[in-house]
């Protein structure tokens, strides 16, 4: 008798499952290797790092892996995560002479409450995403061109705001963000595993979040079915903002600065970090526990080729050849499943 | 007791080090005012006059709109490291070990360190430069000198990686060499205000940081090796004035908020601020992309027809802007038919063939060849933590160096050189 049999009856399926699983595989691998090759692999400096890499990229991954369900795409999520910020701060700046206050002082630091920023920046990310979500599902504008166009309009928004100058934000609370541990874990991290806790309850756990599978399954079927799916539509968007506003609040936490130009390409990343999860682009398969391991695989490679001191234009490569490889296995697996 | 001694010694071997090279840099101070002095006492005197007002409506509300006197005021404007004087012809040749091409480095006399291991000669030191753009000659050679002095000492294993212009990976790359625990950084940041915090976690960590041509935001860095900004606006400001009191300009400059655009564009303004007649025709930011350039300047010569002068923040961008006027066929199109000025920046060697061929008036240069001062400073910098050296100064200004005209010419003192007289050119060699 295995020790898996042995388990409790609902442990074990899932270890078992969990373990046929390449990508867990793909992980311990990569920690083994990690650990036997560089005696700096496994240190909680290191580690440290890796869960703070995981942080960010892990977030925008997660707002794609739900609108990918539906069978779309969000390409504006790297331009609205500075984007969100830099609303918050700007319209702080713009709120503190109305109070009497200068929140934008010398060398553009930003001097005011930080609380209220976060929530405005919170707010926009949500707002911008229904909004391309409004566009997508409503006025059937393919969400490829929809958020490319989202993507361009932030990009340069973000430059008009703040003139091309970066704000600098050092208040305690952003800095704690950025920078400190609650028991050893980043506090970055906290907030991602928070966001991917009610995400796999909402999307997993729930018949709400069912109805995105069902959407990016077959939308037709799931209209027929009495499901509104514009509105998931919208949800989905209004998600993926609000998870990029997040990114972008523990990014610019860690630069303690916002400046129009950063985070350029991360959509792309977000996008391989879903597809290297499992999540299929034409919708319907994945989930955010997967994503979870996507962004582990994916950032846990790319310490390890840095620990090496292998150069970017390598770390690009090996990207690629794992998207290749993700995609295909990916596929493979799809057809077993249908034959 | 031994332990002591050895550190004595290598104290001891480190100082005569710096000072057997100090009287020849200091000598010749004494004897002449050097091109670096000349043009900071016109930086102060354009400067103090832009400060007082600029009488250039055009001029002013451009320099004002951008912000451009809160990063001039931060600038620095200093004398060089260990009263080094520079002059033409200093440096040392050699082929760079990433481009493959003949380098002639301007400034390898500049805290100066000895072939041969460097500091405790039993210890191996790991030292990470990270920087931007294996893809730009400009930078391409900037790591050239940079690997070309740590390959003098082999006790130094340099780790090179470019962060492809994203200031996050820069910032990731710096916490995994904190993580390996290197002894010394160097870098290239794009941007100054992301920078510091990966900078500040390094010092933290007691790792000796040095920056490299731009500022970070940190103020907490071992030293920064600043590059010669201020004296490349400003030269093309007094080159414009000398060789015409009006003009109409179009300006190509990098992304707002660097420090290239922010202290070239704004020098330059200082030194044209109280000069009624020169007119700001467009203002684009073409982000050191030869392309972009190519497009806006194409796009004034189609909205305006008197342009008179094309002033560049960097080479790349002169060389657009030169592609664009000759392809519109508009090089002698200025008004009463008078040739097109081009201001540029950035020594590149087709940039020193168009001035040859008086296509391009005037060039600043801006040497990448500075990687190798790097090097030198975050190992001194190694030293003054383990108490083997005297501590390097925080700024270690490069010297300013005059710009080059295709024929010699004195403007306000500066002494100018021609491309022949200018062996220290970047980039590609171009035919012709």
């Amino acid at each position: 008798m295995s020790v898996l049999e042995l388990s409790t009856p609902r442990v074990a399926p899932l270890l078992q499952g969990a373990l046929r699983d390449p990508i867990i595989w793909l992980i311990l691998l990569i920690f083994a290797v990690g650990a036997l090759t560089s005696e700096y692999y496994l240190t909680a400096l290191n580690i440290e790092n890796l869960m703070r890499s995981i942080a960010v990229i892990g977030l925008l991954s997660l707002g794609m892996t739900v609108v990918l369900l539906t069978g779309r795409i969000d390409l504006s999520v790297a331009a609205l995560m500075i984007f969100s910020v830099i609303v918050g701060v700007v319209v702080m700046a713009e709120i503190g002479p109305m109070l009497g206050s200068r929140w934008l002082v010398r060398g553009n630091t930003y001097a005011g409450p930080i609380v209220p920023v976060i929530l405005i920046a919170l707010t926009t990310g949500i707002a911008v995403g229904a909004l391309n979500g409004i566009g997508v599902a409503y006025f059937k504008v393919a969400s490829f061109i929809m958020t490319l166009v989202s993507l361009t309009a932030l990009r340069g928004f973000n430059y008009v705001l703040t003139n091309g100058h970066p704000y600098y934000l050092k208040a305690p609370l952003y800095s704690w963000i950025g920078d400190s541990k609650i028991v050893g874990i980043p506090v970055s991290f906290v907030i991602f595993l928070l966001v991917l806790l009610a995400l796999m309850g909402f999307v997993n756990g729930s018949m709400r979040g069912g109805r995105f599978y069902a959407i990016g399954g077959n939308e037709k079927a799931a209209l027929y079915a009495g499901v509104k799916t514009q509105r998931y539509v919208v949800l989905a968007y209004a998600i993926s903002g609000l998870c990029a506003a997040l990114a972008g609040i523990i990014f610019t936490a860690r630069l303690k600065s916002v400046d129009a130009p950063l985070a350029a390409g991360y959509e792309l990343t977000a996008i391989a970090i879903a597809v290297i999860g499992g999540t299929a682009l034409a919708g319907g398969i994945g989930s955010p526990w997967r994503t979870l391991l996507g962004s582990i695989a994916f950032a846990a490679g790319l310490n390890l080729l840095a620990i090496w001191g292998v150069g970017t234009w390598y770390q690009n490569l090996a990207i690629g050849v794992v998207l290749i490889l993700s995609v295909g296995l990916s596929k493979m697996s799809r057809k077993k499943t249908q034959a | 007791m031994l332990k002591l001694s050895r550190r004595y010694l290598l104290k001891t071997a480190a100082t005569l080090t710096v000072l057997a090279a100090a009287p020849l840099a200091i000598a010749p101070a004494a004897a002449e005012e050097s091109v670096h002095s000349i043009i900071n006492a016109l930086i102060k005197k354009y400067s103090g006059e832009a400060k007082a007002g600029m009488s250039n409506g055009d001029v002013r509300a451009l320099f004002e709109k951008d912000g451009f006197r809160d990063y001039l005021d931060v600038y620095p404007v200093g004398e060089l490291a260990g009263g080094f004087v520079w002059k033409p012809g200093m440096g040392a040749s050699f082929v760079g070990p990433y481009s493959k091409l003949q380098i002639k480095s301007p400034f390898t006399d500049y805290l100066p360190l000895a072939e041969g291991p460097v500091l405790d000669h039993n210890k191996k030191y790991r030292i990470g430069l990270v920087f931007h753009g294996f893809n730009h000659p400009w930078l391409i050679s900037l790591a050239d000198t940079a690997a070309w002095e740590a390959k003098r000492h082999p006790n130094i294993e340099l780790e090179v990686i470019d962060a492809e212009f994203d200031d996050n990976k820069m910032g990731q790359v710096i916490d995994t060499w904190i993580a390996k625990q290197y002894d010394g950084i160097v870098l290239w940041p794009n941007r100054e205000a992301p920078m510091g915090p990966p900078v500040d976690r390094a010092i933290a960590a007691g790792i000796p940081v040095v920056s490299l041509d731009r500022r970070t935001s940190s103020e907490q860095i071992s030293s920064e090796v600043l590059g010669n900004f201020y004296a490349n606006g400003l030269q093309q400001g007094l080159y414009l004035k000398h060789a015409a009191p009006e003009g109409n300009i179009i300006f190509n400059r990098k992304d707002l908020g660097s420090t290239a655009d922010s202290i070239r564009t704004g020098a330059f303004l200082e030194a044209i601020g109280n000069t009624p007649g020169y007119k700001v025709l467009a203002n684009y930011h073409t982000n050191s992309q030869r392309t972009l350039a190519f497009k806006s300047t194409a796009d004034a010569l189609q909205a305006f027809q008197d342009i008179s002068v094309s002033f560049n923040t960097g080479g790349e961008e002169a060389m657009g802007a030169l592609d664009a006027i000759r392809e519109a066929n508009r090089l002698n199109s200025a008004p009463g038919g008078k040739k097109m000025m081009i201001l540029a920046n950035d020594d590149a060697r087709e940039v020193l063939k168009e001035i040859k061929a008086g296509n391009i008036e005037m060039v600043s240069p801006y040497t990448p060849l500075i990687g190798d001062i790097g090097i030198r400073a975050v190992v001194m910098h190694i030293g003054a933590k383990a108490g083997l050296n005297e501590a390097l100064p925080k700024l270690i200004m490069t010297p300013n160096l005059p710009m080059i005209t295709k024929e010699k010419m004195n403007i306000e003192g500066i002494e100018t050189l021609t491309p022949d007289e200018w062996p220290y050119a970047y980039g590609p060699a171009v035919a012709g």
